[in-house]
């Protein structure tokens, strides 16, 4: 109780990575529901590799340029390129049959990955920053971020609300859409670039490992018991985001780290609808 | 009966069309992907047209029906739509994705989607549109299931009601009995036949059933890229022991029994 009082008390401090969290949380579970039902999970963890690489790369510029200061905001900007290039890279991939999709995401995924560890390695300064980065343990989110962060929702609310109907039937029949008229690779591409755009991001509130939980667990658990398409948005969003926020105030109050304390409150919310479904058959 | 339940037109009224204009042309084209599957292709579909492609798995009738309908760009020759083509699609079964937590009504109020345009959500007008294909198909008890737990059979008839709530001109098909039994198969093939006869709706299907089109189609095609083969005509021009030869590499025989068609390769008792 007396944490709990002790945390409620610290309001002002937990206020900005609280909103930030919730934000990043209802994005990602919202978004999971495409990358779930169109089996491109590992596209999200290769855009989410891409991201910590751009972040990667904009310390290392500072580091070489002799900066003083973190900038945050070109620390951000240059993992949205990456992740926005990678998304849109990966996206047009899938539309070719040179090769498997999974093939270029595989790629895509280590050595992003490989790049990650060779940089982190070359940093001097940031290397103790980018475990809290990478792993979403950093208590503390500017406001700055919070605003970056509700701007890229807004967008990507805003795609989703206007083009539902188009991006919903190009994910689920892209053949049937592509004869009717429609370009599934422009389509794909907007929705690659929502999520390229939210991983960053949502990643500087939560942790890039943890975004990439929540672009699965959240949606994985609306989908074991929706049974229509719009309850399945709505139940892995409020998930993504009760997870978020019970995860950080859960971290404050037991002394955990935050992002594993998201990702594993998400895991358990797979729960309930495992059992459902079971019932079901 | 009460005046007013009147049997409704399968279709409404078709778009004002001057006659002898086709609704699709390929002349002399070349398709495939990175190379050529068929050259020198010549094909076209007029009005009230019932074409049935057949050729062997892999002979190239997919990819022609995706040139036809203007998804791949032919690698050489031309492809031409005088107008505009109200168009209904009913992909591979195999290749829609019954995982997705969609009712049989909400797939097949996609089939609105094109003619909705941009931003706008579908209304009363295009639910009921999309009631009435569901009943054209004998399915309209299922608007409320779930995609995923429909049989292959009813999941077509789906697809089908979804191609037909675009209130199409042209109905291309992709295999529409793959993987069907016999009863569910003719149970398909006597819905497209009486959405032709009674609709006037023009009809592309592609098959490697030619015994489940004999009986339905007036024209028929033959594909086969291992064969280099690309030949279209009359039905009765093309379903002739010595055209079906050429197709199957073996003899064939053509037999007519009861009003229905029966196509057997010889020397043995797999029909063709």
């Amino acid at each position: 109780m007396n944490a709990l009082s002790e945390f409620l008390a610290s309001k002002d401090i937990w206020r900005d990575p609280l909103l930030a969290s919730v934000i990043a949380g209802g994005l990602c579970g919202f978004l999971g529901v495409y990358v779930v039902l169109r089996r491109t999970v590992f596209v999200s963890a290769a855009l989410t590799q891409l991201s910590t690489l751009g972040l990667i790369c904009a310390l290392l510029a500072e580091e070489s340029l002799h900066f003083e200061a973190e900038h945050a905001g070109v620390q951000l900007a240059v993992s949205i390129v990456f992740s926005v290039a990678g998304a849109l890279l990966l996206g047009a991939l899938q539309a070719r049959r040179r090769l498997p999709a999974e093939a270029g995401v595989g790629i895509a995924y280590v050595v992003a990955g490989a790049l990650v560890v060779l940089g982190a390695n070359r940093l001097v300064h940031a290397a103790h920053d980018l475990n809290a980065m990478v792993f979403g343990n950093a208590v503390a989110v500017p406001f700055s971020d919070v605003l970056v962060l509700g701007a890229v929702a807004l967008v990507c609310a805003l795609v989703h609300l206007a083009f539902a109907k188009e991006l919903v039937f190009t994910s689920f029949d892209g053949e049937t859409a592509a004869a009717l008229g429609y370009s599934t690779r422009a389509w794909n591409g907007l929705l690659y670039f929502t999520i390229g755009l939210a991983i960053p991001a949502a990643a500087r509130a939560l942790g890039a490992l943890p975004v990439f939980a929540f672009l699965t667990i959240p949606a994985s658990a609306a989908l074991l018991f929706a049974t229509r398409l719009r309850t399945a948005f709505l139940v892995a969003t409020v998930l993504g985001l009760v997870a978020a926020a019970g995860g950080y105030a859960l971290s404050w109050i037991w002394q955990l780290p935050t992002g594993a304390t998201m990702v594993a409150l998400a895991g358990i919310f797979v729960i309930p609808g495992a059992i459902a479904k079971g019932a079901r058959g | 009966m009460p005046i007013d339940a009147q049997p409704r037109p399968i279709l409404p009224e078709a778009p004002a069309r001057a006659p002898g204009v086709p609704l699709l042309v390929l002349e002399g084209a070349a398709i495939g992907y990175d190379s050529p599957l068929l050259e020198g292709v010549s094909l076209e579909i007029a009005p009230g047209d019932f074409l049935a492609v057949v050729g062997p798995n892999g002979g190239g009738k997919t990819t022609l029906l995706r040139t036809l309908l203007g998804v791949l760009p032919p690698l050489a020759g031309v492809r031409r739509q005088p107008a505009p083509v109200r168009t209904g699609y009913v992909p591979q079964r195999d290749h829609v994705d019954a995982y997705w937590p969609l009712t049989v009504a909400d797939v097949a109020l996609m089939g609105r989607y094109p003619a909705l345009g941009l931003g706008r959500r579908p209304g009363g007008e295009d639910r009921a549109e999309v009631a009435r294909a569901l009943a054209r198909v004998g399915i309209a008890d299922l608007a409320r299931r779930s995609f995923r737990t429909l049989s292959g059979g009813q999941r077509q008839r789906t697809l089908i009601a979804r191609a037909l709530a675009a209130s199409p001109e042209l109905l291309a098909l992709d295999e529409p009995t793959n993987g069907m039994d016999p009863a569910a198969e003719l149970s398909a093939m006597d819905i497209l036949r009486d959405l032709h006869r009674q609709g006037g709706l023009a009809v592309v299907m592609v098959s490697h059933r030619l015994e489940a089109v004999a009986n339905y189609a007036r024209r028929l095609a033959f594909a086969d890229k291992d064969k280099g083969l690309w030949r279209v005509g009359a039905l009765e021009e093309m379903l002739t022991p010595e055209a079906l030869s050429a197709l199957y590499g073996r003899a064939v025989t053509v037999r007519e029994e009861g009003g229905r068609r029966f196509v057997y390769p010889e020397g043995g008792g797999e029909r063709a």
